[in-house]
């Protein structure tokens, strides 16, 4: 749809200037989006282009400037405004949760908070799920019951945004490199999505460095460069090789700074590779002299941190070539991402500097302090730090001087070869100047340098640059040849290696073997004909009414400890808040049923408050639960200070009913793994309970609370808790505060027998179930064949190591 | 104010001993000194345990030994048992199998990839079957010599005390003179940081656990010859206060920080309060409760502030 004349922009960026201190990341930026036109948006790398975006999306608010929405002037734009305007992103890294499949990511945005909701509500919304995907892009074949992280990331893509487009009152969508992982027939489905979005009105801003796309299928042109506008053009009056020029400015000749020519002396290689494949790089063909800096360089991500990561773990095996790599020297990395990579947040300038030049200031084997001080106040005096001394804390600092830190560190090992990946991202001008200076001198020192930058200019320093593209070097340029414009030339170059097409293919056998419940099963099948084989009888109602018996309080801790499993968490407690809940039910409950109520609902509303304690403070789980156990303990040691007390008899009488056919203790497992099953799985809230161990943000972003959904874990374990105390109790026909503590570390080890994840989100009831009673027959089997009960700790302990062994080896298999 | 406070976080524990003391004095009903040095002396294992568990913790990525308690109790057998042959034989080998255990940890942890937690868990229960099978064919009585040693007592000061004080001072050089130190905070801060600066994480982390264990054993070694011999439930008193005086002495949960000092007014706190609850004649029960609320609290109040920043 092409935009009538004097209409007034949908909303309006006007003159916005975004500084991060002393970058300019934007300057003057003018946008106007009009409804319905589709905005190719281009720019080289740094051009500023996601800043601009989440300026629009209210992420970061604007330095200076002004936002219009329909000709009026927002006074506050934060995310929550942005959302009520329409404005939509699908975000390059990818807002899903991969644990839940792909109908519950949807029904998590679109389904209503109420408690009950009407039956078929899952089917309505795998339905609408299938009809979205399957109006957006005909033919996409992705299955909606699977989860996200068994899709390919083509796949992945289309969901992220197919849920995009769920935004309600749509009215601006932003696109960021939309097509990056998408095959040819579904990018051209994406475009006409595209177009469809906007007749119906929707604007698009598509951003994308594959430019023939942008071409096709947007109205308008715009560039950007170096925070800037550059200037609009009209895709049908432009050729690719235009755009091209038109992005690396006019390109011609290099005005190059006569950086020192003298660097023949020494022309030993320092590092180099040949023909290397692998970690997403092709082909790879490098080499590095001493006395000369390299850069490289091509779009963001096209495998250049791989290359120098790559790089970098061979200093194992220095001076051996090793696959076609070989490192001659020793190698130090000056990272760019700062607050992940490089700086230690809790120490100062001083500690930042000298931690990669320990032996430098060692005498003996102690650090000498004077030595220490000296060399950083050294690199300190030669950066011009702006900080109040050697001694400030490294987090009061600018971006720009902890990247000093982090290049005193890297230059001052006096490693002989080193990498810089993008050292001057949100670096002002003048530190840059001072970093391209201290290279050029390491340079003269005869070491060599490699550098890695996203900037394209920053590469004119070099002696030489390799260009990639999709995990290949594309182009190497020397020189005089190496300028803005020649970059981006090879950065958008054909590649020879055929792109690997995922594609997973799984047949039945397949599927069982990876199913997570396989390993409890046969462990319970396995047990249960050891067993059998041992004493035959118990094979017999009466037989496994016995046996089974003593299984179900650990299915009950266990399926406890799941619920809190599944958040991520881990309770160290549950022994003794199992002996508490024994002491409750065994004297308070027979002497007093009402105080013995009480007592139970105020145990799961602890529960609760342990859960939102630990969210609210954001405290490790297990140093909460180990120091919440003793409170346990304390409380049950108060009202049973020695064993006693009974088991009430309607317990009783429910656990030892004469169920026909399946004896009871079978019937309360089962029992007690559907409705687990039945919370996390079919009840609508179980997808939020398993998404906050997966993706808490994505789970928020969808509208609903973390907190509460921490709580209602934590409350349905304790609920557990409660459970597995009475069936204990019934077991044990008494309450003591001491006989339970067991159960802690085996209901970890039954969660992970079962199947789940520590990391949290993905728990299987079914095979928790299976476990424990697997686990309680260990323990029988091991009686039976005389061995000393001492050895049955050791054996659980074994147990656990060699299930996460397994599952270790197991998941290399799948390749991740 | 706030920077004082980080930056010396014993004053935390230091504060609570003095309170602590002066409430068990008003309970009592007078000043005496004495309980502060029985206390000194008491938390003697508690203390080794709560260094040790502050080396491991300060390796970062949630790393912590739960297996320490077991590791205690097999070091107490095992000095006990080659005491009969040798004092410094039984002495060194229990801190070498304490330190051999927390190597297993160590491997474990980084190269089977099992988190730390699993991993001790596990390793924990292996080394207390390891002594309930190996306690009864071995023999339980100390070396009356080192007995008669460690219960010396020099104008207050016992001899434990005094072998604590040493081993924090030779800790707090380790840990904040030398390389390793340095390396151990680096990592435990950012581990992808610190392979970056051309730390070897692998090697740092697993002398973590090989050194936290090895304070276990000597903590054993010294807590056999104190109660007169090895008993199998003899690592589980320790648990609590030793976890308590690691936090509250100012290691930070999430790793890259620590403090000698603070550690080793920490576990004197934790037994202070145990005299104070004794002194006031609490039940066994009220103990537990009261230690284990208190230890909630305290996490609450200091453990938190640093692992929102990170």
């Amino acid at each position: 749809m092409k935009r009538q004349e004097n209409q007034t922009p949908y909303i309006e960026l006007c003159e916005i200037d975004k500084f991060f201190g002393i970058t300019k990341a934007l300057q003057k930026i003018s946008l106007q989006i009009y409804a319905g036109e589709v905005i190719g948006l281009v720019g080289p790398n740094g051009a500023g282009k996601s800043t601009m975006m989440k300026v629009l999306t209210g992420v970061l608010p604007p330095t200076a400037g002004k936002i219009m929405v329909n000709g009026k002037e927002m006074e506050k734009y934060t995310t929550k405004e942005s959302k009520e305007t329409g404005i939509a992103c699908a975000y390059q890294d990818l807002s899903l949760c991969t644990n839940l499949s792909v109908y519950e990511n949807f029904a998590l945005l679109n389904v209503d908070h109420g408690i009950f909701t009407k039956r078929g509500w899952r089917k309505n919304a795998k339905q609408e799920t299938r009809d979205l995907l399957e109006q957006y892009f005909p033919g996409n074949r992705i299955d909606v019951m699977k989860s996200v992280e068994h899709l390919t990331l083509a796949e992945r893509q289309i969901v992220e945004i197919c849920k995009t487009l769920m935004t309600e009152n749509l009215k601006v969508l932003i696109l960021d490199e939309p097509t990056s992982a998408l095959s040819t027939d579904k990018a051209e489905q994406l475009h006409k999505v595209v177009e469809e979005l906007s007749g119906k009105g929707v604007a698009v801003i598509y951003i994308s460095h594959k430019l023939d796309e942008i071409r096709k299928v947007s109205d308008r042109i715009v560039l950007m460069r170096n925070g800037m506008n550059s200037g609009e053009c009209d895709p049908e009056e432009i050729s690719t090789d235009e755009l091209v020029e038109m992005l690396g400015g006019a390109g011609g000749k290099k005005e190059k700074t006569e950086i020192c020519q003298e660097s023949s002396s020494d022309k030993a290689v320092a590092a180099q590779i040949r023909d290397y494949t692998g970690k997403g790089l092709y082909h790879i063909n490098m080499h590095v002299n001493r006395g000369e800096i390299v850069g490289i360089s091509g779009l963001v991500g096209s495998g250049q941190t791989e290359l120098l990561n790559l790089l970098f773990d061979s200093r194992k095996y220095r001076g051996k070539e090793k696959k076609g790599v070989l490192l001659n020297s020793s190698v130090s990395y000056v990272s760019g991402d700062r607050a992940s990579e490089g700086v230690f947040h809790l120490w100062d300038i001083f500690d930042n500097t000298i931690i990669g030049n320990l032996d430098q200031v060692k005498s003996g084997i102690f650090l000498d302090q004077k030595k220490s001080e000296e060399l950083a106040q050294t690199w300190y005096d030669k950066l011009k730090f702006k900080a109040e001394g050697i001694h400030s804390p490294i987090m009061s600092l600018s971006g720009g001087n902890q990247q000093k830190a982090l290049i005193s560190r890297g230059i001052a090992s006096g490693a002989e070869l080193i990498i810089l990946n993008d050292p001057t991202a949100g670096v002002d001008i003048e530190t840059k100047q001072e970093i391209y200076g201290l290279l050029d001198e390491a340079k003269r020192e005869g070491k060599a340098v490699i550098l890695y930058s996203t900037e394209d200019a920053e590469i004119e320093i070099c002696d030489r640059a390799y260009i990639m593209h999709e995990g290949e070097i594309t182009e190497e340029l020397k020189k005089e040849d190496i300028t803005v414009a020649n970059i981006v030339k090879a950065s958008f170059k054909e590649v020879k290696h055929q792109k690997v097409t995922e594609e997973k293919k799984e047949n039945v056998l397949q599927r069982i073997l990876g199913s997570r419940v396989l390993l409890p099963v046969a462990a319970m099948v396995i047990m249960i004909l050891a067993n059998a084989s041992m004493n035959p009888r118990i094979l017999s109602y009466m037989g496994l009414r016995m046996l089974v018996s003593s299984a179900v309080p650990l299915v009950f801790a266990a399926l406890g400890q799941m619920f809190i499993v599944t958040a991520g968490d881990v309770d160290m407690g549950n022994g003794y808040s199992i002996a508490l809940v024994n002491v409750i039910v065994g004297i308070v409950l027979t002497g007093n049923p009402f105080f013995g109520v009480i007592g139970i609902a105020l145990f799961i509303l602890c529960y609760a408050l342990m859960g939102a304690l630990i969210h609210v403070r954001n405290i490790p789980a297990i140093v909460v639960t180990l120091g919440a156990q003793f409170v346990w303990w304390g409380i049950a040691l108060v009202i049973a200070p020695s064993p006693g007390g009974t088991c009430p008899q309607w317990l009783l009488s429910v656990y030892k009913f004469e169920f026909p056919v399946v004896p009871m203790p079978i019937v309360l497992c089962i029992l007690a793994g559907t409705l687990c099953w039945w919370i996390l799985f079919r009840a609508k809230y179980g997808m939020v309970l398993r998404g906050i161990g997966n993706n808490a943000i994505a789970v928020e972003r969808s509208g609903w609370s973390y907190l509460q959904a921490k709580m209602v874990n934590y409350a349905l374990s304790g609920l557990m808790v409660i459970l597995a105390g009475m069936s204990y109790t019934a077991v044990c026909m008494g309450a003591d505060a001491n006989s339970s503590v067991s159960y802690c570390m085996l209901s970890i080890a039954t969660v992970i027998l079962g199947g789940c994840e520590m990391a949290g989100g993905l728990v299987t009831p079914a095979g928790v179930v299976c476990g424990g009673i697997a686990m309680s027959f260990i323990t029988s089997l091991l009686t039976s064949f005389r061995v000393d009960s001492n050895y049955q700790t050791a054996v659980t302990g074994m147990i656990l190591i060699v299930v996460l062994a397994v599952k270790l080896i197991t998941h290399k298999k799948e390749g991740r | 104010m706030k920077k004082i406070m980080t930056k010396y976080a014993f004053i935390w524990p230091l504060f609570g001993s003095i309170v602590l003391w002066t409430a068990i004095s008003a309970v009592s009903g007078k000043f005496n000194v004495g309980q502060v040095f029985s206390s000194a002396k008491l938390c003697s294992f508690a203390l080794l345990l709560a260094l040790g568990q502050m080396i491991v913790v300060t390796s970062g990525e949630g790393a912590i030994d739960l297996s320490q308690q077991y590791i205690l109790t097999l070091a107490a057998y095992i000095s006990c048992d080659l005491m009969q042959y040798n004092v410094i034989l039984g002495i060194v080998a229990a801190v070498a199998v304490g330190a051999l255990c927390g190597l297993v940890n160590g491997l474990v942890n980084i190269y089977l990839k099992v988190p730390a937690m699993i991993t001790t868990l596990a390793t924990g229960y292996i080394i207390f079957t390891i002594v309930l099978v190996l306690a009864p064919g071995m023999k339980t009585l100390p070396d009356q010599g080192l007995v008669k040693f460690i219960n010396l007592n020099a104008g207050g000061f016992s001899m434990l005390t005094v072998i604590c004080l040493i081993v924090a001072v030779v800790l707090a050089l380790l840990l904040y003179k030398t390389k390793y130190g340095k390396q151990l905070h680096a990592v435990g801060q950012k581990r992808l940081a610190a392979r970056y600066a051309g730390i070897n994480v692998n090697k740092v982390v697993i002398i973590a656990f090989t050194l936290g264990g090895a304070l276990c054993g000597l903590s054993g070694t010294l807590c056999g010859a104190f109660n007169g011999g090895a008993f199998q439930d003899m690592g589980t008193t320790y648990f609590l206060p030793s976890i308590a005086a690691a936090f509250v002495g100012g290691t930070a949960a999430s790793g890259g920080k620590s403090n000698v000092a603070g550690v080793c007014l920490g576990a004197l706190m934790m037994y202070l309060l145990t005299t104070f609850l004794n002194a006031a004649s609490l039940s066994v029960g009220m103990q537990r409760l009261i230690q284990g609320a208190v230890l909630v609290l305290i996490l609450v109040a200091s453990v938190s502030s640093d692992a929102k920043k990170s």
